[in-house]
């Protein structure tokens, strides 16, 4: 006995040992290979940042100077739109943008203009420059064409054409004409080697060629319809699956005669487990449901995913925020799928929450016990619309600058907790790159937050009460009843079709995406708001925006959340039903409020304020 | 008259200070909340007034706002719509503004509504040397 007590405590001290060394290696080579990460990034860290390109007075020794760089570019006999922009391009744009479009680099100066090469002191365009000269701003950077993030500001052929056509040449903006522009936009393009093969640049089709290099022909669209075609076909067998439940097992085979039969219900897993085991077969009828409670949950989930990719990429700064989303979008494989798949969603689930809301009004089912789950609801339908709103926000591009604009100051209009609730919402007296950031937090974390709580909260209350609004079961308790895997068949049913849609909708339909906001600019591209709020827009052409922006959009909030406290359902002989006899006041009353949302939304639309 | 336990006083008492502790959380959480980081410039310098000929309206879209120079006068008018803050634009003779159609006049004044009140005039100051400040005030 005390032999062997000693033997194994000599083991535990070797094997102790052993395992300590190995920890010990181990741990060097963390270490070694953090200290290998570190230094690297430190030299990294230490790399000078790359020169600008033009600074003024600059006397660094210059490179020779060298007049073969100034000779004229060839033309072909027939020349090209962009052998035609080249000759402009030779003689009026190249002095200052460089013979390759590098910008006003010293290498530039020193090899165009010799004795001349400081600029700023030049003859030609000091402070005391001849009649035909001008002065080069000393503050003004003139920009590269060509290098790696250049005119990083346009996004298609289009943007980059307006701009020279109303700016360029710097000093007598204006006077090109629009089919020089475009052929300057073509050799510009050609220049950083994006312009595509065998097309004339022009109105038609210049919204359709980009600036930036994009990685991912736009047309190739396979992989998208692969995917839909999947979600297709499985929803069809599902669906078959469905149609003829005799195809289905009639009792758990597998136990051979005679073996004792012990009767092992089988475990639900997770998802039946969200499930009752059992629901009365009438509350899971298409035509009353539609489905729309089931659809909306799945959205959300779309929503979260891809919303989680998107902050893989997304940079929440005034001058990051726009180009990101380029990126997303353009550069990033499947990223316009993605980015596409997350609009959708976000609009679907607008208008799934409102077809949503207007079944349990028309069906009654706000009635007792289901008051408080109706406050739920619409509680998220009001975060559905802060969601959509602080997203489209995050664009941060020129197509929502006015939205965002109104829209804040609208928090202002508010007597006497305006401005304290503005700085809450705005982090700041006006909207300064602290907005961007907030915009980012309200959308993700603390929307995210609320909303994820009402959700679970409403989905909890619809079992707590009773499971959905259907009809007094009349029949025997068995017979009127499906069980959950039957449930959860059916609802994976309506993700597997709305995912399809969803999926051919992102495909092939961009989210909308404009040019990064400038401040330095005023362009008034697109003065509408948001279309879920265009019916508040065009509310508040008729003046006070407190009136008009605030108190009557709460009017109508408070007017849907006082229905089931105001007005009896329907009797409970006539639940479950659409249309029930006793609530026709409430239904027409909704009616007549939706119509007229819907109007004044199609009256916002049309009448885009023409400037 | 109830009568009042001491346990309902202590359960009284214990709510009240939850209740209290919650309110100065809300209200700390709003003060962190309602910390300005920029606080936008309150005068803009616009360099030498030579720079503007006479007469001139010159847009200064970073501000935003017009400069209008007559004779030896500077004025400057606010672009920023008095209806809702969108930047109105100069279209003709008058400021037009994008968002819900608001018109002025070329001196800021409301042609048509939903805007119930002038542009904002800006005060334009001119400087020993010679160059002009603008005030935002």
């Amino acid at each position: 006995m005390e032999n062997r007590r000693k033997t194994s405590s000599r083991e535990m001290r070797n094997n102790f040992r052993r395992w300590l060394s190995i920890v010990f290696v181990l741990a060097g080579v963390l270490l070694l290979s953090l200290f290998r990460t570190w230094s690297v990034g430190a030299q990294t860290f230490q790399t000078p940042a790359t020169p600008s390109a033009s600074a003024p007075d600059a006397t660094a020794t210059l490179p020779p100077f060298d007049a073969s760089r100034l000779t004229r570019p060839p033309v072909s006999s027939s020349p090209s739109q962009a052998e035609q922009g080249s000759q402009i391009y030779w003689g009026v744009c190249m002095a200052c943008h460089g013979d390759r479009g590098q910008g006003l680099t010293d290498e530039w100066r020193g090899a165009a203009f010799g004795p001349d090469a400081n600029c700023w002191k030049s003859r030609c365009h000091g402070k005391d420059h001849p009649p035909e000269g001008f002065e080069i701003p000393k503050t003004t950077f003139i920009p590269a064409l060509t290098a790696p993030g250049s005119l990083a500001r346009f996004l298609t052929a289009r943007d980059l054409h307006d701009f020279i056509l109303a700016n360029m040449p710097w000093w007598n903006p204006g006077s090109l004409t629009s089919d020089k522009a475009w052929q300057l936009t073509a050799y510009i393009l050609k220049l950083k080697g994006v312009l595509p093969t065998g097309i004339a640049l022009g109105e038609q089709n210049a919204s359709e060629v980009f600036v930036r290099q994009m990685a991912p022909p736009p047309d190739d669209h396979i992989a998208e319809i692969v995917l839909a075609a999947t979600l297709l076909l499985s929803s069809l067998g599902l669906a078959l699956q469905f149609a003829w439940p005799r195809l289905q097992p009639a009792s758990t085979p597998g136990l051979e005669a005679g073996a004792p039969t012990i009767s092992r219900p089988r475990r639900p897993n997770f998802f039946a487990h969200l499930h009752p085991p059992a629901i009365p077969a009438a509350q899971a009828r298409w035509r009353y449901t539609l489905g729309a409670g089931g659809i909306a949950v799945f959205l959300c989930l779309v929503l979260v995913a891809t919303g989680l990719l998107e902050m893989f990429y997304y940079m929440p700064s005034p001058d990051q925020a726009a180009n990101s989303i380029q990126t997303i979008t353009f550069l990033v494989p499947f990223g316009g799928f993605v980015r596409n798949l997350h609009y959708w969603a976000a609009q679907a689930l607008v208008i799934i929450a409102l077809i949503h809301l207007l079944r349990v009004i028309f069906t009654g089912a706000f009635a007792p016990p289901r008051r408080f789950n109706y406050l739920l609801g619409l509680g998220l339908l009001i975060i559905v619309l802060f969601f959509d709103f602080t997203g489209y926000v995050l664009r941060w591009d020129e197509g929502i600058r006015w939205a965002l604009v109104a829209g804040t100051n609208l928090i202002k209009s508010i007597p006497a907790l305006g401005e304290s609730l503005f700085l809450f919402v705005v982090g700041g007296s006006t909207i300064g790159p602290a907005a961007l950031v907030r915009f980012y937090t309200w959308h993700i974390y603390a929307l995210g937050i609320l909303g994820a709580v009402f959700l679970i909260w409403h989905l909890f209350r619809v079992r707590r009460d009773g499971g959905i609004a259907a009809p007094p079961n009349r029949l025997p308790l068995k017979a009127g009843r499906i069980d959950r895997s039957e449930l959860l068949r059916r609802e994976v049913l309506a993700m597997l079709i709305a995912g399809f849609v969803l999926v051919l909708l992102s495909a092939f339909l961009r989210a909308p995406i404009a040019l990064p906001i400038r401040d330095n600019v005023i362009q008034l591209t697109e003065a509408r708001a948001p279309w879920f709020f265009l019916w508040v827009q065009q509310l508040l052409k008729l003046g006070s925006p407190f009136l008009w922006g605030v108190l009557v959009p709460l009017m109508v909030v408070l007017v849907l959340a006082l229905i089931p406290y105001v007005f009896r359902g329907p009797d409970e002989t006539e639940r479950g039903r659409w249309f029930p006899r006793k609530g026709r006041f409430v239904q027409i009353l909704v009616a007549v409020i939706f119509l007229t949302l819907i109007v004044l939304t199609i009256l916002g639309y049309t009448s885009a304020i023409s400037l | 008259m109830t009568k009042i336990s001491r346990r309902d006083i202590l359960k009284l008492t214990t709510d009240g200070l939850l209740a209290g502790a919650g309110l100065l959380g809300l209200g700390g959480l709003v003060r962190f909340l309602s910390y300005e980081t920029d606080v936008p410039p309150s005068e803009y310098d616009l360099g030498p007034a030579d720079n503007y000929p006479d007469p001139s309206r010159t847009v200064l879209p970073y501000i935003p706002a017009i400069l209008i120079r007559n004779g030896a006068q500077f004025t400057a008018l606010s672009l920023a719509c008095t209806h809702l803050g969108c930047t109105v634009e100069e279209k003709g003779s008058e400021f037009d503004c994008p968002c819900h159609g608001s018109r002025y006049d070329s001196s800021g004044y409301v042609l048509k509504g939903p805007a119930d009140r002038p542009l904002k005039k800006l005060r334009v100051e001119q400087l020993q040397d010679n160059t002009l400040r603008l005030y935002m005030d």
